[in-house]
């Protein structure tokens, strides 16, 4: 005997190891029932990827159904998804690995039914990956029930009498993929006569060439024969492939722009350089300068809590977060905690800020030592938290009216947005009120929150003198009210 | 015996126990030759096509109809051996060499300023600097801009971030990615979470590394967007179906946000586990001092990946497990591993605990609550001290036990209805050990216990028990 002779596509293991251990017959059958099309559509599959020379980098990825035991036969890199999540799990190997050529291979329950959002989704993204679906309008593995493709009339477990428009129409899916934009190439083929085996085999191999050409997202539909779940023989069940399924799902080709080239855009590598890494994420080595000389322990000890409140818009986020880089950069420790309405404009939006000398513990500020409050909610909420003998600066172009508060508080009004406007920029009003707290509280150096604001604003540099000024004014404000 | 001499096209012969008998030969072939059998084989139970190939003319059609991989075959040359199948599917090796570990590297990090970040970025960039270059997510407040930075910062890395059509979806690609071999990870929040179950339920299952960073808001429902603790029970008890466990990882700072990312990473891949991270809606969103590591991790590649290449042809990623015994022993394979997680892998942060006879426990935020708390009850005399669980599965219980005999009680702060209490409770109980009195401060819906609230309940017992 001549040793070299193998038999059957050598991307088929030449023994089936993982189907039961691969002992006796199942080593070399495999468990599809006889005339199942997913024999046919694996053994198309595995050919094209012999004649195509991408064995080493194909992943296929199996579905849940029928087909969930592909990796018993294909010799390529296989893994088993999840109901519905193999264009999903595919997504995963593409990217990890562009140079994969990975098959997403479905049936009808798992890609119309449980996963059409995973499909659908996948094909519009377009990423390079081959679909595919082999749809024979039933489910196989749970034992014959009514699929997504299940035709008008036909029976199954669950339409005992006959799919009625109560569990709606079959699903056309070559037809709907076609219709997105992601997709380079989608055709429906079928397998009941060798004229249409021989263009089944034909649409696999190209629907893998537009991966390994780089073209972009493929599909191909096979109409297959389930003759255990049709109660039929296998020659009856190719007829009634040809006689019924076909005039529902017509074969042909449904979109193929393979000759516009590439669809999708190369998905990238990744680089490791630690350089090119801290100057993505702006760590700097240079430490900023400092100007302060102690902590601010005229205001606490060792945590001073602050609390920024307005309406969104406001900007009582930004001078919160200024608040916070400026304690960091003289060396303290701080945080930052927002809390937002659910609107993005004009709902409730405050701050809470702590800077301690050594670490901050608790970061919210139920009664912070100062509270700034950009309008007349936030100070009427806010207003009687402030712990005795703190500070509350607000705004009084809009606030006329201030609660009971604490015993000792010093009650400053600040006309942040009447300043602003002045100034020409409603929007600076925080920057005046930042200005308006380091008067009031000495906090910091006036220095420590400029240069903060300087950094903030380096790539747009022509706003730092309007800043600068904003900040100038609102200080002046408290100096002017004392 | 069919044979194909001279140019002669080859003709079919198929091993009797290898046809299934569904006679798509016998339509496909146009000269008559295939007929369907009469006679059952013996081996099969089932009834062969029978060959008649006088007429033949090698056509192939058949061949081409016969759904088996090893079904019917263009006949070979002549003297081949027809009672021993076995040989004639003689091995088909591979030239690819068997794939080997190939581990990741550390690069060092100059020293660096501390960055000024939030919790979610702090995250994002502990992933990156452990190697992380494929980001997949589903946005959803409070967690979404970690999501954000991700997909901001990865393109300049030559990274991919993908934004999915679901959870659902991001935790399947998340299973394709890790599958592949890559250090993947996602950020989501409570209702996100759950989505995700299932596929974290099938990344443990087969075996799968993946990082996910839960900023846990407030439920059940859609709930609200407050921070809470309430998705402790998912991660140390439901995580999905069957007998699933992965190590949960609790951060109570920004930087902790980014060292735990970092140790995350580390542990998913040196157990081939998922790694959930724990924040809650505050640690998402607060923002403070984070300082650099002193290296990043450059990424290897595992031997079990199923990477798209040569080396990794062989390997299978799945959780199908189909003989009972079989998956019988695959979950005490997963029973062991969980095992030397607990015994390994457990983590707490004890703050002034040693001669602590009131002992705070608590995670997260409310861990700095609890840490001001024992600040100021310290200040008034009271031995407090707090106990802060790193690692809530498993349930650092080694170190608890060892404050045991000190202790005259024990109070649980958390933002839930008893989640972490009930993770203390199962593992005292399977420690079997004398348990001290515990007590609860609980809050829910986004509201979280105030340090003011800890020190009043806490010397207010005490003045109770001074009553006595």
């Amino acid at each position: 005997m001549s040793s070299a002779t193998t038999f059957g596509s050598p991307t088929f293991y030449s023994r089936f190891e993982r189907h039961a251990h691969g002992e006796g017959l199942k080593g070399h059958a495999t468990h599809y029932c006889a005339g199942c099309g997913h024999g046919l559509a694996h053994k198309y599959l595995a050919e094209a990827i012999d004649e195509l020379g991408i064995q080493d980098r194909t992943v296929a990825v199996s579905p849940v159904g029928c087909a969930v035991f592909m990796f018993y036969y294909l010799d390529v890199g296989n893994t088993q998804a999840a109901h519905g999540r193999a264009p999903a799990v595919a997504i995963g190997h593409k990217t990890a690995n562009p140079d994969s050529i990975v098959i997403s291979y479905q049936g009808d329950g798992d890609l119309a039914s449980i996963g059409l959002a995973e499909i659908v989704s996948t094909a519009q993204l377009g990423i390079p990956i081959s679909v595919i679906f082999v749809n024979n309008a039933i489910y196989g593995m749970t034992g014959g029930q009514l699929a997504p493709t299940t035709l008008m009339g036909q029976r199954s477990s669950t339409s005992p009498k006959g799919r009625t428009p109560m569990m709606g129409q079959p699903l056309k899916m070559a037809e709907l993929i076609a219709q997105l934009d992601g997709p380079v190439y989608v055709e429906r083929v079928a397998l009941y006569d060798n004229k249409q085996r021989v263009k089944a085999k034909k649409a696999i191999k190209k629907a893998l060439e537009c991966q390994v050409k780089g073209t972009g997202f493929s599909f191909v539909e096979v109409l297959a024969e389930c003759p255990t779940h049709l109660g039929m023989e296998p020659e009856q069940a190719e007829k009634w492939v040809q006689e019924s399924m076909v005039p529902v799902f017509p074969l042909g080709v449904k979109k193929d722009v393979t000759a516009e080239g590439p669809n999708f855009p190369t998905i990238p590598r990744p680089a490791f350089d630690a350089g090119h890494l801290l100057e993505v994420i702006d760590a700097s080595p240079d430490a900023p300068p400092r100007f302060a000389t102690a902590f601010p322990t005229h205001l606490d000890p060792t945590d001073v809590s602050l609390k920024l409140a307005g309406a969104g818009g406001d900007g009582a986020q930004t001078i919160a977060l200024f608040l916070t880089r400026s304690a960091i950069a003289e060396g303290f420790d701080s945080t930052y905690i927002p809390s937002y309405g659910p609107e993005s404009r004009g709902g409730t939006s405050y701050a809470d800020v702590h800077v301690a000398s050594e670490e901050v513990l608790s970061p919210a500020s139920p009664d912070p030592h100062v509270l700034v409050a950009f309008n007349a909610p936030s100070l009427s909420k806010f207003g009687p938290q402030v712990r005795a003998g703190g500070t509350v600066i607000y705004d009084s172009t809009v606030v006329h009216e201030v609660p009971p508060l604490a015993p000792g508080v010093r009650v400053l009004a600040v006309p942040f947005t009447a300043i602003a406007r002045d100034l020409g920029k409603v929007m600076v009003k925080n920057v005046v009120a930042l200005g308006a707290l380091q008067a009031a509280t000495n906090l910091f150096p006036a220095e420590t929150l400029l240069n903060t604001l300087r950094t903030a604003l380096k790539d747009k540099a022509a706003l730092i003198p309007l800043n600068e000024k904003a900040f100038a004014w609102g200080a002046q404000a408290v100096t002017d009210a004392r | 015996m069919p044979s194909s001499p001279g140019n002669e096209r080859p003709k079919p012969f198929v091993f009797a126990e290898y046809c299934k008998g569904c006679g798509r030969c016998v339509g496909a072939c146009a000269k008559d030759c295939i007929h369907a059998g009469t006679e059952i084989n013996a081996l099969t139970g089932l009834v062969p096509i029978e060959l008649h190939l006088d007429n033949c003319n090698g056509c192939g059609l058949c061949i081409a109809a016969c759904p088996e991989p090893f079904g019917l075959q263009p006949a070979p040359g002549a003297d081949f051996d027809l009672q021993d199948p076995e040989k004639m599917f003689g091995a088909r090796p591979s030239t690819a060499q068997k794939p080997t570990d190939i581990p990741a590297v550390r690069v060092p990090l100059p020293p660096m300023e501390p960055l000024v970040v939030k919790g979610t970025y702090a995250s994002a960039l502990g992933a990156l600097l452990a190697g992380c270059r494929h980001v997949y997510g589903y946005p959803i407040t409070p967690s979404t801009e970690g999501a954000e930075l991700m997909a901001k910062l990865l393109p300049k890395l030559d990274g991919v971030f993908l934004q999915a059509v679901s959870e659902v979806a991001t935790v399947n690609i998340m299973y394709g990615a890790s599958g592949a071999g890559v250090p993947c990870m996602t950020f989501t929040s409570s209702p996100g979470f759950s989505l995700m179950l299932e596929g974290v339920s099938y990344m443990i299952g087969a075996e799968l590394p993946g990082v996910f960073v839960n900023i846990m808001r407030g439920g059940p429902g859609l709930g609200n967007i407050g921070p809470e603790q309430a998705d402790v029970k998912l991660a140390c008890r439901g995580l999905g179906h069957g007998n699933t466990h992965a190590l949960v990882l609790c951060p109570a700072t920004p930087q902790e946000m980014l060292d735990l990312t970092i140790l995350a990473f580390e542990l998913t891949f040196k157990y081939r586990n998922p790694v959930v991270l724990l924040g809650d809606g505050y640690l998402g969103q607060i923002t403070g001092k984070v300082s650099l590591p002193d290296h990043m991790l450059q990424p290897g590649l595992p031997s079990w990946a199923v990477f798209g290449d040569a080396a990794h042809r062989g390997n299978v990623i799945n959780s199908i497990v189909l003989g009972e015994r079989d998956l019988e022993v695959h979950n005490e394979h997963l029973n062991a591993k969980y095992a030397r997680m607990a015994a390994e892998e457990q983590r707490a942060a004890l703050y002034e605990c040693a001669d602590a006879d009131t002992l705070l426990i608590a995670c997260n935020t409310p861990a700095q609550m609890a840490k001001g708390a024992v600040r100021a009850l310290r200040h008034q005399g009271v031995k407090a001290g707090l106990f802060r669980p790193i690692t809530l599965w498993p349930f650092p219980i080694d170190a608890l036990k060892a404050l045991l005999p000190q202790l005259k009680r024990i109070m649980v702060v958390e933002a839930s209805p008893g989640q972490i209490e009930d993770e203390l409770r199962l593992a005292l109980s399977y420690a079997d050990v004398a348990t001290p009195k515990i007590e609860h401060i609980r809050h829910m819906g986004g509201v979280l216990p105030q340090t003011n609230e800890i020190v009043e309940r806490v010397l207010a017992g005490r003045a109770q028990e001074a009553q006595r």
